[in-house]
């Protein structure tokens, strides 16, 4: 058994010792632990772990296999995403134990915080003492034993797993439904108290989903797609077929409706900017590529290993699920081409995208789909998923029909749901939780990966200044013109501010405090072309993500019903007849060859400008065209400057 | 979005502990400095000293802090405040004073001409801008042993970055009462809109502040402190774990979702708050601790056995 003494060593370095002695099968045990945060995070090796005293936050979070012996309390989050091993905890756990939790077993000898197995899917938590409020909060599978009283509101909007109570249930939350143990119930959960040494000789109380809510009573009904361009714009008519449609469709469901692709009204954007110059000519100058410097280099701030953009063009993140598996492996291949990084979006890593993409940025997001420590290390970056621009404050949704065996497999939950993605991490519940969970990701894989921040536009002003402070290396700051599978109209519509007017707050927001060039933003939201990439950098973005523009370069019509799940283009789908329509080939050159048409953009405009650099396009490039657009982003007016430099 | 802090000796501080008061509040603050690096403040009950008041306020750097200190003279002599002693410190002016009316009177009449930080027998509020092993030494934290303290760092989210955003904040006309808060509070507006009709007023837009004042117009109202902290649990949403201080005791309140933590150690000596457990152990480093965290939706209130001792 090797030691290591805590107060004279950085949990950093105390983190890789332990991973050593993991490497070579060693046992450990840590002295002086004084509750100290991340311990153990990361581990995945079979080994002993004996902790002397009190751990702080995240105690063996996003691990798989270890066995860990803790003598006293753990803080917040032990066993976070863990996938397989073993925690005992001689005292009490702080609030979300065993929170996102994949697999293995956790007991908790005392008593348990509040929101405990919160988004958890598979594995055991067992509580000896009594648990607090919101135990098995949005729980997706697994087993909760609590031997004492179970706290308010259990099982609160569980989708699926099992929550015994050895004590009183104090109350049962939304959609949980009280039933009777059956007799192999309570024989597993017999031998499981054994292994662990623990008597109860009370009789137990089951708890599980009443699932009354986990589909929409009535689906929508199948309608005749009205094209994108018959509702959009201010000349249109005021009850025009869409919006009579929509009232339509809202008498038969009684619901708000759900829709993909962003906001559709029109709001100022970069196409109202221009260019000071007149640049008519600029296309034509055959040197510019040569000439102008695209690469870029973002995420390397605090330690990490920086990507490396051939241009400052990032392809935004997009879910395996909400994207048919061959949409996926075309973006990876696509990315790798044009020498920019791929996203997995939510729900996990597709293996198939990883194989094909050079780098690949894993999100993070509140429901943990697919979330686990192997993926975080075949990442080339991670990214924490606070909100997107088309749905601010909202979680993802994906529909029944698009949650097929193999993604709810991949996911971690039951299928056949109607997937309605919490609204906020588990452990994130304000910028003070925000950055132990980036400490956490950076402890998991030993501080050797950028880890960014997804903002939807919203209180960017405020955020921008905490995502600095919270130590990010940047941010993918998203407006209200972003894409989205799946999320309500009116949402879309009207919750989230225009990607314009989110970068002056973003960058307002940084200079408000003196931080004015320390924090990279990858502009998206509604990024057409090389031209708003242009723009986007000018206006003081480091580079922009493309979301929507890389669907529609591969085949997308544009039909906005994404959450259905019967895309004819076979992008947004998982039905293999539609999938199979998907050349993976074809439509991969088809969006590398967009993609270098950004270049050319990029590059022509800049050298146009007299930059050698694309990062010396400024604001005094720019002038506005529109009153909205000058007011917005404080740039002269000049709408004498209208060309339009996309032909 | 912080840490707070708190440490109340039941009977004064035993020999066997030995760190000060003001020392251990601020380890306790280091300890969980990732939560709150923007501004640091501390709240400290000093013995109260019979007939008169500590007042503080905040005063201009460099050049224009002595014409403050004019105005704030200017101010207390126009109501009939006598000044003892008046001494600088960082950001701040610290006056003792004889004063024989009526505090909410005294502050609602000044409160427009200067910039008062706390008034009380016990209570002297120190906050800057900056991190506590940082603004500690420049404030004398180090040499307060008294009974009992609370203290603050914070991550400023919405409202800005001064001295007058930190905490903790005084609960405005109200002698010896001060408040630290971890959380935010969703009907800020709707709150303050109340208490303002009902005259209280405001010195910034943050939401601990209205804690704060919202306390103290329920002990305006005749409740104590406990019933004030009982009704806060039922005016007050949102997430957050606070702390408020009097002359003899701490009292805590807890809102019902317990989103925001707070771990607590008592033995028969001390009580000690903390936002995680990491900061107790500063205070016995080795040890394992029998903590607990309260639950939600509850307030508590411990005392000093002999506010005197």
């Amino acid at each position: 058994m090797e030691t290591i003494d805590l107060s004279n060593m950085p949990i950093r370095t105390a983190n890789e010792v332990i991973r050593g002695y993991g490497a070579a099968h060693q046992d450990v045990q840590i002295i002086n632990p004084d509750a100290k945060h991340y311990l153990c995070v990361g581990l995945t090796n079979p080994i002993q772990v004996h902790i002397k005293g009190s751990a702080g936050y995240f105690c063996g979070g996003l691990s798989d296999g270890p066995c860990i012996e803790v003598e006293n309390n753990v803080s917040w989050g032990v066993g976070d995403n863990m996938l397989a091993g073993n925690i005992v905890v001689g005292g009490n756990a702080g609030a979300i134990a065993g929170e996102a939790l994949r697999g293995g077993e956790i007991v908790i000898k005392g008593n348990m915080g509040s929101r405990a197995g919160q988004v958890m899917k598979k594995g055991t938590l067992c509580c000896v003492g009594n648990s607090s409020f919101m135990a098995g909060y949005m729980m997706y599978g697994g087993r909760m034993i609590i031997l004492g009283d179970s706290g308010e509101k259990v099982g609160e909007d569980m989708a699926g797993g099992e929550i015994f109570v050895g004590g009183q249930v104090n109350s049962l939350g939304n959609d949980a439904l009280q039933v009777a143990p059956t007799a192999e119930d309570l024989e597993s959960i017999k031998a499981f108290l054994d292994r662990y040494g623990l008597t109860f000789t009370g009789t137990f109380q089951k708890i599980v989903c009443a699932g009354k809510q986990l589909t929409f009573a009535t689906p929508e009904p199948r309608m005749r797609s009205l094209p994108h361009t018959q509702f959009t714009g201010s000349r249109v008519d005021y009850w025009n077929a869409k919006v009579v449609e929509d009232i339509r469709v809202k008498a038969h469901i009684g619901r708000y409706r759900i829709r993909g692709y962003g906001a559709a009204r029109p709001v100022p954007h970069l196409s109202d900017l221009a260019f000071r110059k007149d640049l008519t000519g600029a296309g034509l100058d055959p040197g510019a590529l040569a000439r102008v410097n695209l690469r870029t280099f973002i995420g390397g701030k605090h330690g990490g290993r920086a990507l490396d953009l051939s241009m400052p063009v990032m392809i935004a993140p997009m879910s395996y699920g909400a994207l048919s598996p061959h949409m996926k492996r075309a973006l990876g291949i696509a990315s790798r081409l044009s020498g920019i990084s791929e996203n997995t979006g939510e729900g996990g890593m597709y293996s198939y995208e990883r194989a094909e993409a050079r780098q690949l940025i894993a999100q993070c997001l509140s429901g943990r789909f697919g979330w686990n420590i192997h993926d975080m290390k075949r990442a080339d970056g991670l990214e924490l998923y606070i909100s997107q621009g088309a749905k601010p404050g909202l979680g993802g949704q994906l529909m029944a029909s698009k949650l097929t065996a193999e993604i709810a497999a991949m996911r971690g939950i039951p299928a056949g749901m109607d997937l309605r993605s919490p609204s906020r991490h588990p452990d994130v519940l304000g910028g003070d939780d925000l950055i132990m969970k980036i400490e956490e990701l950076r402890e998991a894989v030993g501080w050797r990966l950028p880890v960014s921040l997804k903002l939807g536009a919203g209180r960017t002003r405020d955020d921008i200044k905490i995502a600095l402070k919270d130590r990010l290396d940047f941010v993918e700051l998203d407006g209200m013109q972003g894409g989205t599978g799946a999320a309500g109209n009116e949402v879309l519509e009207y919750v989230g501010i225009p990607t314009l007017a989110a970068l002056m707050e973003a960058l307002e927001g940084l200079a408000e405090i003196d931080a004015r060039d320390q924090l990279p933003i990858v502009l998206m939201g509604g990024i057409q072309n090389g031209v708003d990439a242009a723009k986007a950098i000018a206006l003081g973005a480091h580079a922009v993500g493309l979301g929507t523009a890389m669907l529609i370069a591969a085949g997308c019509i544009a039909c906005m019903q994404c959450s259905v799940g019967n895309c004819v283009a076979g992008l947004a789908t998982q039905k293999a007849a539609h999938v199979a329509r998907f050349d993976i080939d074809q439509r991969s050159l088809a969006m590398h060859r967009y993609l270098e048409s950004i270049r050319w953009q990029l590059a022509a405009i800049s050298a146009a400008l007299g930059h050698d650099d694309v990062r010396q396009l400024c604001r005094d490039d720019l002038v506005a065209l529109t009153p909205e657009a000058a007011a917005m982003t404080r740039l002269p007016y000049e709408p004498s400057a209208a060309r339009d430099l996309r032909n | 979005m912080c840490a707070i802090a708190g440490l109340l000796f039941k009977k004064g501080r035993p020999a066997s502990f030995s760190m000060t008061t003001g020392a251990a509040l601020t380890e306790i603050l280091d300890a969980t400095l990732h939560r709150g690096p923007d501004s640091t403040g501390w709240a400290l009950y000093h013995p109260a000293l019979e007939g008169q008041l500590r007042m503080r306020f905040f005063i201009g750097a460099n050049g224009s802090g002595q014409g403050d200190i004019e105005k704030i003279h200017a101010a207390l002599a126009d109501q009939d405040v006598t000044l003892l002693a008046g001494e600088v410190l960082g950001c701040t002016y610290g006056a003792r004073v004889r004063f024989n009316g009526d505090v909410l009177a005294l502050t609602h009449a000044i409160e427009r001409q200067v910039r008062l930080v706390s008034i009380g027998a016990s209570l002297d509020i120190l906050k800057d801008v900056g991190q506590p092993f940082e603004l500690s030494p420049r404030y004398a934290i180090d040499a307060f042993d008294g009974g009992h303290g609370i203290a603050h760092i914070r991550l400023a989210t919405e409202s800005g970055v001064h001295p007058d955003t930190a905490h903790p904040f005084w609960a405005c006309g109200f002698s010896d009462v001060a408040t630290v808060h971890n959380g935010q509070l969703t009907n800020y507006w709707i709150m303050r809109r109340r208490l303002e009709r009902r005259g209280m007023v405001f010195q910034t837009e943050n939401d601990t502040e209205l804690i704060a004042v919202y306390l103290a117009y329920q002990m305006s109202r005749g409740a104590d402190l406990e019933a004030a902290l009982r009704a806060s649990l039922e005016d007050l949403d949102g997430t957050y774990s606070y702390l408020v201080a009097t002359r003899d005791a701490i009292g805590y309140a807890k809102d019902k979702l317990a989103a925001k933590p707070m771990v607590k150690y008592e033995n028969e000596d001390l009580i000690a708050i903390s936002s995680e457990e990491v900061g107790l152990n500063r205070l016995f480093p080795g040890r394992a601790l029998a903590t607990s965290e309260p639950a939600p939706l509850t307030y508590g209130l411990w005392r000093r056995e002999s506010v005197f001792a």
